[in-house]
C-alpha cells in the first residue's frame, strides 16, 4: 500500500525527462522565412496575403524540409498537401528537392535514390469541391494509418492551399432551400465548423503542425478609395505619407472566413509583395515579399526572395 | 450518386438547375459517420475524393501526360520555357484590340499543326474567323491547304456562362469516353474571352456571381488534369487604382488561373509584347516581344 502510493507521489517522470522527451518527439520547425519565430507541433499557421504572393513557395520550402531526413537537415516525416486552388506544380517542387539534395550532397552518389524516397514522404491531393475537401477529411485518419504501416513514419504536417478556395461556393450555397428539413444542409458556417471538428479530431490522434494559406478573395475597394482621399490633402511629407502606406497595408487584408476557423488559427502571418526589387546572379530581377506578423502583432517582419533554389531571406 | 446496400451512407444527389451546373448535394453525411469506420473504406471505393498520390506518382504524370505545346511564336516559348503546358489554366490579359484573339487564333493554328491534336475552341464574341485561321495555317505549314488541320479546330459559341458550362459537361462526357483515338486527342482549350460571359453576373449584391465564376475556374483546371489539355483563357482590362489598368474580374479571380500572361501591343505598330503575370515555377516581370502576322 505505502509502496502504491509513494509511487503515485513520485510521478513518471521528471520535468527535465518529460521536456527532454518533447523537445525530441516534437521539435521545433524552422521555416526559413521566419527563422526568429519558430513554429511548433500543434500551432496552426495562417499564411495570409494577395495573389500572387509566394506563400505556396512557402509551403513548399517547408514540405521539403519535413521530408529531407534527419542528417540532411531535415525532419524525416509525411507532408501531407490537401491542394484546394488546384494549382500546384510537381515539377517546381521536384526541382527544388533536387536543389537542396545537391547543395546537400556533393560528392555522394546516392541522389537519385534519395530523391525517390523523399518524394515518396510528400503526400497529395486535390479536392475540385467542399463535398471531396470534408470526404478527404473524413478519410484522413484511415489514411494516415496506411501510411504508417507501408512506411513507418507518421505526419509532421498537414498543409491546405488555399483554406477559402469554396469560399463563394459556400456562401452562395447557403442561400438554397433545400426543403428537407431534417437533414442539415451544407452552408458556410456548416462546413467550416465541420472542417474545423475534423482537423481537430485528427491532430489528436495524429499530433502535426497546420499551415493553411488563404488568399485576400475582397478587393481592396476601401484601401483605394483612402489613397485618393489622402492625396487630395495636403501633408507634410515622410510621417503621413508612411501612415498612409500603413494604413493601406492594414485595409488590404479583411478577413471572410468564419469565426470558428478564425479562432482556430493559433499564428497569422500576412505576405505581399513589395515595390522593391533585388537583382540576383542573372540580371534577374527578383520582387522581394514582406512578412508581417498578424498574431501574435509582432513589430518586426521579414524580407524574402524566390530564387530557383527557394525562399531566401533578405537581411 | 451511390447509395450503398445498407444504408449507414446516404449520398442524395441533385443537380442544381438554378446554377446551371451539376451540384451534387450531400445530405446528412454526418449523422451517419459516427455508426462504422468500415464504410470509410467504401467511401475510397467510390470515389467520393480523388485518390491520394505520393510525390513521386504525381511527378511521373506531370512527366508522362502534361506535355509543353509549343505556341509557334520562339519569344513566347522562350519566355515560357517551352510554351503552354497540359494541365495547366493560362489567362491572357490584354487591353482591347491587343491582339489576344489573333494570338489565340494561332496557338489553334499552331496546335492543330505541330502537335497534331484537336483544338476547342469556345467563341463567345463572334471572334472566331475560319479565314484567319487558314490562312495561319498555310502561314505555318508552308502553302499546302490542309483539310484534315482545319477540321481539327472546332469552334462553339456560347454567349452566356450557363452554356459555356454545358458544352463543358459534354465535353468532358465525350472525351472521356473517347477514349485515345490516334492523333485526334484533344490537345487545346481556348476560351476567348472568358470575361464577357463572366463580367455580367458578377455585379449585383449577391454571392453567385463569384460562386458561378469560381466554378468555373474549377471546371476548367479539372478539365485540364484529367484529360491532359492546356487551356488558355483571355480577359480584358478595367480602370484600376490611378488611371492604370488592371486585369478584370476582381480579386478572387487572381488565384483561379495557373499561369497569367499580359499582352500588350505597340502603337501603330504590329509588334506585341507579352509578360509574365504569375507563373508556378517562373518569376514573374520577365518581357517578350514577338510579331503576330508578319
Amino acid at each position: 500500500m505505502t509502496m502504491e502510493v509513494r509511487g503515485w507521489i513520485d510521478g513518471d517522470e521528471s520535468g527535465r525527462e518529460m521536456l527532454s522527451r518533447l523537445l525530441t518527439e516534437r521539435p521545433y520547425l524552422h521555416i526559413p522565412p521566419f527563422q526568429k519565430f519558430p513554429l511548433r507541433v500543434g500551432n496552426v499557421v495562417e499564411l495570409v496575403g494577395p495573389s500572387p504572393c509566394a506563400k505556396t513557395h512557402i509551403l513548399m520550402q517547408a514540405a521539403i524540409d519535413c521530408i529531407l531526413p534527419k542528417h540532411y537537415g531535415g525532419l524525416g516525416h509525411l507532408v501531407l498537401f490537401i491542394d484546394l486552388d488546384c494549382r500546384f506544380d510537381i515539377l517546381r517542387l521536384s526541382q527544388m528537392l533536387r536543389n537542396r539534395i545537391f547543395q546537400a550532397n556533393k560528392n555522394q552518389s546516392n541522389d537519385e535514390e534519395l530523391f525517390v524516397e523523399c518524394m515518396r514522404r510528400f503526400l497529395y491531393i486535390r479536392c475540385y469541391d467542399t463535398l471531396e475537401f470534408l470526404a478527404t477529411l473524413k478519410t484522413l485518419h484511415y489514411q494516415l494509418q496506411k501510411e504508417r504501416q507501408a512506411q513507418g513514419i507518421g505526419v509532421n504536417f498537414l498543409m491546405i492551399d488555399s483554406i477559402g478556395a469554396f469560399h463563394w461556393v459556400d456562401r452562395a450555397s447557403t442561400s438554397l432551400h433545400l426543403g428537407v428539413d431534417n437533414r442539415k444542409g451544407l452552408s458556410l458556417q456548416n462546413v467550416s465548423v465541420t472542417v474545423v471538428q475534423e482537423i481537430k479530431k485528427l491532430v489528436l490522434v495524429h499530433p502535426m503542425l497546420v499551415i493553411a494559406a488563404k488568399a485576400t478573395i475582397l478587393g481592396n475597394r476601401y484601401a483605394a478609395n483612402e489613397v485618393k482621399w489622402n492625396l487630395k490633402r495636403p501633408f507634410s511629407p515622410d510621417s503621413a505619407a508612411s501612415s498612409v502606406t500603413n494604413k493601406v497595408h492594414q485595409l488590404m487584408y479583411r478577413e471572410y472566413m468564419p469565426s470558428i476557423w478564425q479562432s482556430f488559427v493559433t499564428l497569422r502571418i500576412l505576405i505581399q509583395a513589395s515595390d522593391d526589387h533585388i537583382s540576383t546572379e542573372n540580371n534577374h530581377n527578383k520582387s522581394v515579399y514582406l512578412s508581417e506578423w498578424l498574431m501574435p502583432p509582432l513589430s518586426f517582419g521579414d524580407s524574402f526572395i524566390v530564387k530557383d533554389a527557394g525562399v531566401f531571406c533578405v537581411s | 450518386m451511390a447509395e450503398s446496400e445498407n444504408g449507414a451512407i446516404e449520398i442524395t444527389g441533385g443537380s442544381v438547375r438554378h446554377f446551371g451546373l451539376q451540384f451534387p448535394i450531400f445530405l446528412c453525411f454526418q449523422r451517419h459517420f459516427h455508426r462504422t469506420r468500415a464504410h470509410l473504406r467504401e467511401i475510397e471505393r467510390d470515389r467520393q475524393h480523388q485518390p491520394w498520390l505520393n510525390g513521386l506518382q504525381l511527378l511521373e504524370d506531370a512527366q508522362q501526360n502534361k506535355h509543353v505545346l509549343s505556341t509557334g511564336f520562339k519569344g513566347i516559348d522562350k519566355l515560357l520555357e517551352g510554351g503552354l503546358r497540359e494541365g495547366q489554366l493560362t489567362e491572357l490579359v490584354g487591353p482591347s484590340s491587343s491582339g489576344k484573339t489573333q494570338l489565340c487564333l494561332r496557338v489553334a493554328a499552331n496546335v492543330a499543326i505541330q502537335h497534331k491534336g484537336r483544338v476547342i475552341f469556345l467563341d463567345t464574341g463572334n471572334s472566331f474567323s475560319p479565314r484567319r485561321i487558314e490562312h495561319f495555317v498555310r502561314q505555318i505549314s508552308g502553302s499546302v491547304f490542309n483539310e484534315k488541320v482545319m477540321s481539327n479546330i472546332l469552334c462553339h459559341s456560347t454567349f452566356d456562362i450557363f452554356s459555356m458550362f454545358d458544352v463543358l459537361h459534354q465535353l468532358e462526357n465525350s472525351l472521356k469516353s473517347q477514349g485515345h483515338k490516334g492523333d485526334c486527342k484533344a490537345r487545346t482549350l481556348i476560351v476567348d474571352s472568358i470575361s464577357s460571359l463572366i463580367t455580367p453576373i458578377l455585379g449585383g449584391s449577391g454571392p453567385q456571381g463569384h460562386a458561378l465564376m469560381t466554378s468555373a475556374g474549377f471546371l476548367l483546371k479539372k478539365l485540364a488534369h484529367e484529360l491532359n489539355i492546356a487551356v488558355l483563357v483571355t480577359n480584358h482590362m478595367v480602370a484600376g487604382e490611378g488611371g492604370n489598368l488592371k486585369p478584370a474580374l476582381g480579386e478572387s479571380w487572381k488565384s483561379i488561373p495557373h499561369v497569367r500572361l499580359l499582352l500588350s501591343r505597340d502603337q501603330g505598330n504590329k509588334t506585341c509584347s507579352i509578360s509574365i503575370l504569375k507563373h508556378p515555377s517562373l518569376a514573374s516581370g520577365e518581357v517578350a516581344r514577338f510579331v503576330i502576322d508578319d
